[in-house]
């Protein structure tokens, strides 16, 4: 249970990114957040594991206080919150392994990590997750010989590494072409259908949300301005439209309904 | 640190709704507004003609007036700093000219013509800048263009000419430099020698007598074995000496064979022939005959008794197997040295550099007003080290080590830390922040993130700038050697002052061998990590 109480965030040069959002996320829940980019969904993901520091208000995971948590106590936490990128954030000049790897190092002896050793278990671990993502033949290439939906395949097993409860995931799809797009989504869904992993996903794709997502919340400039199920993004008014993604914005026919190839 | 940043992503992908949010409309473009002349084209030509360039400002073409205005002026002003130079002699401005006329007609007549020329066509430009319907015309900036080149060629004393007329007397030399290598190697030699006694000037006692012959040795015979030495009367004039016949027999047969003087003094010199060294083939007996004249005179006129002299005559002959020569061995030993010169340099520049590259990159030290001014300071002392030159540091460091290639490693050294202390602080700014807060993200420790995010960052370019720099510093330890600072530069400039050309040209070749290697491997290392 993730509950999120009053955040606000805003930064140093005065932009205010998040107003007074609360929301709360069950577990088991796939959760969608929509907007426009600058709405501030970015922000959001990040402030909570709180690798932004929100301005005010409460991030509250299982009951444990993130936002005041202390540094041993944020790293317990953070370790058990898996998190992927638009960029993918791979560490370009390693292989895949160390970048999978790395997704132990909450978990693991600080010291021995340092030396890039790692026991036999995270090894293991780590060749059964590159296999779960079907990439486990470039294990030992450098992670920027691999394609665009093979590296954020190694985002989802750095995470995977993580153990985790709860996987963030910031528009996990948008440098991506539709059929990857379906592809990582169909990852996310399965980890969140098969060992109940708490996702939370900004998406820009209006029918990959409805495909996918349990819940949606609507961002715009910062503030929730929409809230509902799979089924009521199927039934979003034009009205609600407007509401999220700005009064200038067209809606394209009927392309709510309609599915990507692939 | 803020390692997020809001992506700047177009809202458009939403495949089924299209924005256009605020901000993001493209913006009309104003037509650019040509201010109006203040005056018409006549007046602003004749001010043009007055002041240049006055009639463009007045026609509100203020940067054009002006730099057409700091033009003219500098091409006279140069101009006339070359009549100057060419006549200083002369008073007065109309002597100075003609004079300078007199030396290099040529360019003196084109500039005086082509300022004129620029004069009149300012004033032109200054009629068509002030007319309503103004146009560019960049053809008044292509003939100050000229000019400056036409002042430049004679500033910089370039002469095609001579180059053309003097290469026959730089061929010699320079083919020595182009392939030395005969003096790379030598042999072993062994002279085979024998000497006559000479008296000078002859007495009434009996003259020496001839040296007694030994089957299978070198014998010389010279007839008479005694006379006068050359001398100069009181005109200066030359009093030939007595000539004697020398006769050799015993030497190696077909050999070249040099004859020497040895005077009472042990002044020992070769003899000379209408002034060319005397230089002889023996022949298939091993045997020569030849006449000479008795040398000059250079014992003093107080040397008194019976003074015997010695004529001897010599040859050189090369035995063995070849052996490098003496300018070979230096040069190699000379290279050794320079190519750890540069070794050592980049070794301390690279172990000085890495602390200070985190003082000078901004995204480290742009936390407070303190460490930006220590950001500011660390930039400035770079940049300031970086701008002289290593040949200068070493005419300083040389004071402080003295000659030799410790004052040659600390100049590379000073110059090293400011050049890759640049370097690394921009290889520490441009360092992806995606993975940091990926791996920020996994509950990492700090340390752990620099290892696993920032270190395999840093890895490549700090390698690729480090052996780029070794290749930099070998290659300047090449020439920094001609300042005092060690190295093969050293040798280098002393061959040149000697006029060893051959010499020169192995310290040259092994330079362009060491350089051109060094640079493919550094090549090839940098290629395979980045």
């Amino acid at each position: 249970m993730l509950e999120v109480k009053n955040l606000t965030k805003i930064y140093d040069d005065g932009t205010v990114a998040l107003r007074d959002v609360s929301f709360d996320v069950a577990d088991g829940d796939f959760l969608i957040i929509i907007g426009l980019s600058g709405s501030g969904k970015s922000t959001l993901l990040r402030c909570i594991n709180r690798l932004i520091e929100p301005t005010e208000g409460q991030v509250v995971w299982d009951g444990e206080d993130v936002t005041t948590a202390d540094p041993p106590q944020l790293r317990h936490i953070r370790r058990q919150i898996g998190m992927i990128f638009q960029q993918f954030n791979l560490v370009k000049r390693s292989t895949v392994l160390t970048n999978v790897l790395a997704g132990r190092l909450g978990y693991v002896n600080p010291w021995a990590s340092l030396l890039y050793r790692f026991s036999a278990e995270d090894l293991e671990m780590a060749a059964q997750a590159l296999e779960r993502m079907g990439i486990a033949d470039q294990a030992h290439k450098r992670a920027d010989e691999l394609s665009g939906g093979q590296q954020q395949r190694v985002g989802i097993a750095r995470a995977l590494m993580q153990q985790p409860r709860m996987i963030l995931a910031d528009e996990p799809v948008a440098s991506l072409d539709p059929v990857l797009a379906h592809s990582i989504l169909g990852y996310l869904e399965q980890l969140n259908q098969e060992e109940a992993i708490t996702i939370l996903c900004s998406l820009h794709y209006l029918d990959l949300v409805q495909r996918y997502s349990t819940r949606v919340i609507g961002l715009r400039d910062g503030q929730i301005v929409y809230r509902g199920s799979q089924e009521d993004i199927r039934q979003m008014t034009d009205a609600e439209f407007k509401e999220i993604y700005g009064a200038e914005a067209e809606r394209v026919g009927a392309g709510l309904e309609g599915t990507l190839g692939g | 640190m803020a390692i997020w940043q809001e992506d700047e992503q177009s809202p458009a992908i939403i495949m089924s709704g299209r924005t256009s949010p605020e901000g993001k409309r493209p913006k009309t473009k104003e037509p650019h507004e040509q201010p109006v002349s203040l005056v018409p084209p006549l007046v602003a030509a004749v001010a043009s003609m007055f002041l240049p360039g006055l009639g463009q400002i007045m026609a509100r073409q203020v940067q054009r007036g002006l730099l057409l205005m700091a033009a003219i002026g500098s091409i006279a002003g140069l101009l006339a700093w070359r009549v100057y130079d060419l006549a200083h002699r002369e008073a007065g401005a109309a002597a100075m000219l003609r004079k300078a006329l007199q030396r290099e007609p040529f360019f003196v007549l084109l500039m005086l013509t082509g300022v004129v020329i620029l004069w009149l066509w300012i004033a032109w430009d200054a009629y068509r800048q002030a007319q309503p319907d103004r146009r560019g015309g960049v053809g008044v900036f292509v003939l100050v263009g000229v000019l400056f080149f036409t002042l430049g060629w004679q500033i910089s004393q370039i002469d095609l000419y001579k180059v053309v007329t003097e290469l026959p007397d730089a061929w010699p030399p320079f083919s020595r430099v182009l392939w030395p290598w005969e003096a790379a190697f030598t042999r072993a030699t062994e002279v085979v020698s024998a000497e006559a006694e000479i008296l000078a000037p002859c007495d009434d006692l009996p003259p020496p007598a001839p040296p007694e012959e030994i089957a299978g040795q070198p014998y010389l015979v010279a007839d008479p074995t005694c006379g006068d030495m050359t001398t100069r009367d009181e005109n200066l004039g030359e009093v030939p000496g007595t000539k004697l016949v020398l006769v050799g027999r015993g030497f190696a047969p077909n050999t070249e064979t040099t004859i020497w003087w040895t005077d009472p003094g042990g002044n020992k010199f070769r003899v000379r022939k209408e002034g060319e060294y005397i230089t002889l083939q023996t022949d298939e007996q091993g045997a020569f005959q030849i006449e000479i004249t008795m040398p000059y005179r250079l014992l003093p006129p107080s040397a008194e008794g019976r003074q015997f002299h010695r004529v001897e005559a010599r040859q050189v002959s090369e035995v063995g197997n070849l052996i490098p020569s003496e300018a070979l061995r230096l040069t190699l030993g000379r290279m050794v040295e320079t190519i750890f010169m540069g070794m050592m340099a980049t070794a301390f520049g690279i172990v000085l550099a890495i602390p200070i590259s985190f003082l000078a990159a901004r995204n480290l030290m742009s936390g407070s007003w303190f460490t930006m001014a220590i950001y500011y300071f660390t930039r400035t002392i770079l940049n300031i080290v970086r701008s002289i030159e290593p040949m200068i540091w070493a005419l300083i460091s040389v004071m402080v080590a003295g000659l030799g290639p410790f004052a040659g490693i600390i100049a590379l050294t000073v110059h090293s830390v400011a050049a890759l202390g640049k370097l690394y602080s921009e290889a520490i700014e441009s360092i992806d922040p995606g993975p940091i807060e990926a791996i920020h993200a996994t509950g990492a420790t700090r340390l752990q993130t620099i290892m696993y995010a920032v270190m395999p960052q840093m890895i490549s370019p700090f390698v690729s700038f480090s052996i780029y720099r070794w290749d930099i510093n070998v290659r300047m330890s090449t020439v920094i050697g001609l300042v005092g600072g060690g190295g093969i530069g050293f040798l280098l400039i002393q061959y040149i002052r000697l006029l060893d050309y051959r010499s020169a040209g192995i310290a040259v070749w092994f330079i362009a061998i060491t350089v051109a290697t060094l640079d493919y491997v550094s090549a090839d290392i940098r290629r395979r990590f980045v």
